[in-house]
Parts: C-alpha cells; structure tokens; sequence
C-alpha cells in the first residue's frame, strides 16, 4: 500500500508553474529521497502532500485518502525553514507541537526524544539559547514526537556537523524501523545514495527520476569510470571518448561516451601519467544529478 | 476545535506569563489615569511670585476697582490660612498714566518691560468704556505673552466690568446701597434624578451630582476597553508577523488549518483580554466600594461591557491577526499600524461629543457602528437611563455580525498571506484575498 499518491498534480504561482503533471507513489515503509535544484518544486511538493498548499489540479492521496485537514495528525512536518518559538522553554514548545498533534503520552516522548538526541539538559533552556544545530534536533524532535505514521523532512541535514547528521540520520532510521514511511529532500546526494529505498528528482516542476537507485542507475548503464592518477585531472583533460571530467581532488570521475571501450581510454591515461587505481563504475547519484541539472544540460534545454 | 484550543492556550500562557503583562497590568492603568491624576496633583503647582500688571486706564473709571479687587484677592488667597505659607502669587497693579500722544511708543515700552521680565501683563482700557455700545473706542486690552491662556485675563474682567455695572446703575439713579443686592448670581446645582427607594417605597431625596459622576464613570470603563483592546487584539498583529517571518507558521500549518491557527490566536488574545478586564473590574469594584463610592459603580453595564470586551476582541483580533499575516518584517508591521488603530482611535476622539449629548442623532449613529459601539454605546448606557432598549441589542447584534465577518474575510485573508514572502501589504491584495481566498 502507498503511504503517498498524487495523481498528475499541478501548482502554479502566477505565471510560474512549480509543479507540473506530477505523479508518484511513496511506498508505505518507505524512506523516499527528494533531490533537485534549489526552486525545482521540491518544497511545494511536500507542502501539497501536507496540505498547506491546495493542488490546482489532479489529486492527492494520503494513506488512501483524500486529505482534509484531521489526517495531519498521521503526518509529521519539518519545513525547510526552522520554525520555533524562540522565547518558549525547548521542552514546552515541544509538548505544544506534541499536543497539536494529538500526540499520545507527548510528555514521556518529549523527554525520551530529548535524552535521545543528547539535549535533556537544554531542556529548561530557552529555544533562543540554542546554537543552530540543536534548534535543528529540536525542530526534529518537534516533528516525530507525536509518532507520526508518515514523516516529511524538507532539507533535514541543511548545516549540521557529521555528529549530528548521523544522530538524525540513525533516528530516521528507527523511525522506519517502527514502521513510518519517511519522505525527506535532500541536497546531499552521498546521504540520498546511502538512506532512500527510492529516489524522486524534480527539475523545472517536472518529475525526471523516480525508482530505486540501482534503477535509476541502470538507466545510464556503466559510463563512469574512478580513476586515481598520480598528475591528478590536469592529466585527464582532453582524452578521446572522455565527455567530461569531475575533479573530486584525490580522485577524478570520467563519463565515457557512448559505445567507447574503457579500456582504450586506460590506455591512453597510461600514456600520459601513473594510474594508482581504475574502477569502471555506474555514475553516482551526483553525476547524474548534474547530468540532468548542471550547465551543460541547462545549456542544452535553453537552446 | 482541539486545535484551536491548543493554539489559544499557547498564545494565552505565552502572554500571561511574561513579566511584561504583569507590569502592563499595573502600568497601563497608571499612564492613562496618570494624566488625569497628574492634572489633579500639580493643579496647585503654581508660581508664586508676584505677578506684577501695568494698567493703563483711558477712561479713568476702572483702575481703583481692579487694585481694590487685586488688594482683596490678595488677602484672601496669597497664603495659606493655616500654615501661612504663600501658595499663589501677589498682584501687583501698577497704575500707568496713558501716553496721549503716542500710543505705540507706550505699548511698545510696556511690552519691552514684560519682555524684561519687569512686568508680568499690561491692560490698556479704552476711554469711551461705559457705554460700549456707543463708543468704538470701548475696548479693554490684555498684553502678556501668553495672553489666550492667561487666567489673569479673566480675572481681571471682573473688577472691571463690575465697576462699569455700577456707574451704568448710578447714571439711571438706583441707590449704590442696592448695587450688591442686585449683582447677586446664583448657580444651579447639578442634581441626579429623582428615583422610588426599592427598599422602602419611598421617593428619594434629590442628590447633587458631581463631575466625577459625570464625566468619569461614563468615561472610565471605555477607557478600560481600550486598555483591553491593546492587550489582547493590537498585539496580534506582531505576534503574527513574528510567526510569519520567523517561519513557525509553517510549522503550526503542519498541524493546524490556517482558520484554525488564526481562530486560536484570536481567542488567546481574548482569553488575555477576559483576565485582564476581571483583575482590573474586581479590583476597581473593590476600590470604589471600600473609598464608600458605590454608588459611581453602574452595575447595570457591566454584563455589557463584558460583552463588548468580549466582540471587539474577536473582531479586531481577527482584523490584526489577518494584518500580521501580510507583513513581513517588523517595519511593515509598523507602517501598517497606524491604520489599524483608527478603529482603535476614532471613539476616543468622540467619546467626549458622545457623553455631552448622548441622545443626539450623531451620538447614536456612531455608537452603532460596530468598530464603534463598544464604548461609545457603552458611554451612552452609563450616562443615560432612558437609552432605548433597542439600541444596546441593534448594536450588538452589528457587532456579532461585523465579527463574524472579520474572522471569515480574515481567515482567508489569513490562509494566503502567512505563507507569502516577500509580497509587501496592499490595500489590493487584501481585498483581493478577502473576497476570492
């Protein structure tokens, strides 16, 4: 059963159109990745499925209903903007937001989600006292402590440390575990790789990757070659059947054009410099990230 | 509803809670009393040095009356009876010859010497003063440099007009021995209705009523209102913005309607208004009973001033809340204010006109405007015992439906706004939203 359904769903603001002919299916159970450019129609996607925008047109099913208001109470919300009450004590806006909610037993989740995350002693602290990084914990805790059974997180990993990132990364993970179907939009690719059973990319309001990441994967077949040279990329430019080179510093990823051997193209870096490693590869979740949305293929869709 | 509720506590407990609504509670009152209180205060503050004035009298008829009348009231209110200190300024009338020749020259000298602080006034009198209305030359000048609001500029009317009426009565023969007889003034005592004593049946004595009694017990719980207005409604339109632009609206909108957020906000704010109207009536009762003033206490109205407490409230909570959600930052709020208080301010500026004549078309009209009728209604209810029974209901009923009306047209107002930015508050837009969501 699908937790989300939305059906050749439309949103326009004025001229612009944010979201156009959309449909997906969000597995019950689920952690469904949303990547795309910054203004893609990332947010207002989520913000449909939470019913803060009104699609204007197609529908928009949530636990195989049409949503109205009192389904929120299943569906946990962190926008992509914090939003807390700066002069309210951490534990009461939590509880405010847990009962909101109609959260069950909020006060023993509350303190439970605090000890959790590693922040019962702020928790008489004022939300103003908190560095940006716990105001982000707390904003999370703020959106599962009711135990919602589907948990939408827009941009949860935007400016934490690695510290946090893996604490909140492993609560998404318990969260899934106990059975919720966890959407979230992400800018990091390595994050969507590692956690999402499905990934989504939408770009200019349309959708252009949906599946498992080995599906979407496949779609592009073993292009991508990981070289490690000892001259680094300067002795990667310009090599026949090589479309383009992305320097990552200690190790440089080639997308091989079509019908080209790789092989070949050791050869020829062998001729120019030492090859510490060659790995023929599926091209990353950020290649084909930049594939579809980068300059080139910006340039390539304005022309 | 839950969620209303919800939200209203919040807003509530986040209000009540601070120390800043407990230092309004006491400081609100003292600063719109405090005018009043200060005007009672320092009316006695007075300087008290001698005031010296120049009189300069062409007709040679008034100057001994008026240093008879300065010489009297000297004696009579310079000092303090029983301390004997000196609690109001001396006269001092300087008797002036008139310069014939040059009158400028002389006013100009007078005028330099005031200037030098030597004198405080000069009064030039005409000459063809006693009959006035044959003489165009019967004027009686007063030269200070604040001659409009000088209080000796009256005082100084009557000596002289009270001399004139004496020779106006000689020249027709009446005896002088009579004059006093015939100045004689009586006032009329301010008197309250006569009413049947529901205790015994009998008709009451008649009771001289006060200015207290008529101006401020009318006048006292409209300015509670407004007092109430400003704690629960106005600050509506900050908090909101502050939710908007600090992005918790989004948050609350995971969970709640945009209706349901603006409802909740909206009744926190009269749940603050509610507490604050039962501290501020309980401890005025109190006040008054134990001062042995209950009899200013109009029981009568304060069910409906309730009410009203409780309508405006709610309509101009949800006018404020649906404000807030246009702005984005602080100065749009800000810029918008001034319009919002109009509703605000506009009976302050009439509750006086309203008071005075209570029964006119106007008082009436305007009290039943519903941005209006809280307090000037209630201004006519204190004031008058034969307001019709129907007005207060009419104005109510307007009320119930302008609020109804505001928390609608808000609400949708309300939904399109607070999740808008960068789109600054206009006129436009507003109407825009309120009539096609």
């Amino acid at each position: 059963m699908n937790a989300v359904e939305l059906r050749n769903v439309t949103k326009s603001f004025g001229k612009t159109v944010a979201v156009d002919d959309l449909s997906l299916d969000v597995p019950q159970g689920s952690v469904y990745g949303f990547i795309g450019p910054n203004g893609s129609g990332k947010t207002t996607t989520l913000r449909m499925i939470m019913n803060i925008y009104y699609p204007d047109g197609g529908t928009i099913r949530v636990f195989g209903g049409e949503l109205h208001g009192a389904c929120t109470d299943r569906i946990g919300y962190m926008p992509e903007e914090r939003g807390l009450y700066k002069r309210m004590k951490v534990r009461d806006v939590l509880r405010f937001y847990g009962e909101l909610k109609n959260g069950k037993d909020v006060r023993r989740q509350v303190d439970r989600w605090l000890e959790r995350l590693e922040l019962s002693e702020w928790a008489k602290l004022k939300v103003e006292a908190l560095s940006k990084g716990m105001a982000q914990k707390v904003q999370f805790i703020a959106t599962v402590v009711s135990r919602p059974e589907l948990v939408i997180l827009d941009e949860p990993f935007t400016g934490l440390d690695p510290v946090n990132t893996d604490a909140i990364r492993e609560a998404v993970l318990e969260l899934q575990a106990g059975g919720a179907t966890v959407i979230f939009s992400t800018h990091d690719m390595g994050v969507a790789e590692k956690m999402c059973d499905f990934i989504f990319m939408i770009f200019k309001g349309r959708k252009v990757l949906d599946g498992t990441l080995t599906a979407i994967q496949d779609q592009y077949g073993s292009d991508t070659i990981r070289v490690r040279a000892e001259d680094g990329a300067a002795a990667l430019q310009q090599l026949e059947g090589v479309e383009r080179v992305t320097d990552f510093g200690r190790m440089q990823e080639l997308r091989v054009a079509r019908d080209r051997d790789p092989q070949e193209i050791l050869r020829a870096i062998i001729a120019r410099t030492r090859v510490e490693s060659f790995e023929i590869a599926k091209p990353s979740l950020h290649d084909i990230f930049v594939r579809i949305a980068g300059p080139d293929a910006r340039g390539v869709d304005d022309a | 509803m839950r969620r209303v509720l919800r939200v209203a506590k919040r807003e509530y407990l986040a209000t009540v809670r601070t120390k800043g609504f407990i230092i309004g509670l006491v400081v609100a009152p003292v600063l719109f009393g405090g005018s009043a209180l200060a005007m009672v205060l320092f009316r006695n503050q007075v300087d008290t040095r001698d005031k010296v004035i120049a009189v300069v009298d062409r007709s040679g008829l008034v100057v001994a009356a008026v240093q008879e009348a300065a010489e009297a009231r000297n004696a009579a209110v310079v000092y303090d009876e029983e301390t004997g200190e000196k609690v109001r300024p001396a006269l001092v009338i300087e008797v002036v010859s008139a310069n014939r020749e040059d009158p400028d020259a002389q006013r100009l000298e007078l005028s330099e010497r005031i200037r030098r602080r030597e004198l405080h006034a000069f009064v030039e009198i005409g000459a063809g003063l006693l009959h006035p209305r044959e003489d165009t030359t019967a004027q009686i000048g007063y030269y200070a440099k604040s001659a409009a609001l000088d209080d000796y500029r009256s005082w100084i009317e009557q000596p002289i007009n009270g001399r004139l009426r004496q020779l106006r009565l000689a020249e027709t023969g009446v005896d002088p021995a009579d004059h006093d007889d015939m100045f004689d003034w009586l006032g009329a005592a301010p008197m309250g209705l006569v009413e049947v004593d529901p205790e015994t049946g009998e008709i009451g004595g008649p009771r001289r009523t006060s200015e207290a009694e008529a101006l401020i017990a009318p006048l006292a719980m409209p300015m509670l209102m407004f007092m109430l207005i400003m704690f629960g409604a106005v600050p509506l339109l900050n908090a909101v913005m502050e939710e908007k632009s600090q992005r918790i609206a989004e948050v609350v909108l995971g969970s709640a309607k945009p209706f349901e957020f603006m409802l909740g906000k909206v009744l926190g704010g009269l749940a603050v208004s509610l507490t604050a109207a039962t501290v501020y009536v309980l401890g005025g009762v109190y006040a008054i009973r134990n001062a042995g003033l209950s009899e200013f206490i109009p029981y009568h109205v304060l069910p409906w001033f309730f009410v009203y407490t409780l309508l405006a409230t709610v309509m101009l909570g949800a006018v404020y809340a649906a404000f807030g959600s246009m702005c984005n930052d602080p100065s749009e709020a800000q810029s918008l204010m001034l319009p919002a208080m109009l509703p605000v301010m506009i009976p302050m500026f009439i509750m006086v006109p309203v008071l005075r004549e209570p029964e006119s078309t106007f008082a009436t009209a305007m009290s039943l405007v519903p941005f209006f009728t809280p307090r000037l209604m209630l201004i006519r209810q204190t004031a008058l015992e034969s307001l019709p029974v129907w007005q207060p209901w009419l104005g109510l009923l307007g009320m119930a439906a302008f609020a109804l009306l505001a928390v609608w047209a808000g609400g949708r107002i309300f939904r399109v706004a607070i999740l808008m930015q960068g789109t600054p508050p206009k006129l436009g837009n507003m109407m825009r939203w309120a009539v096609k969501g």
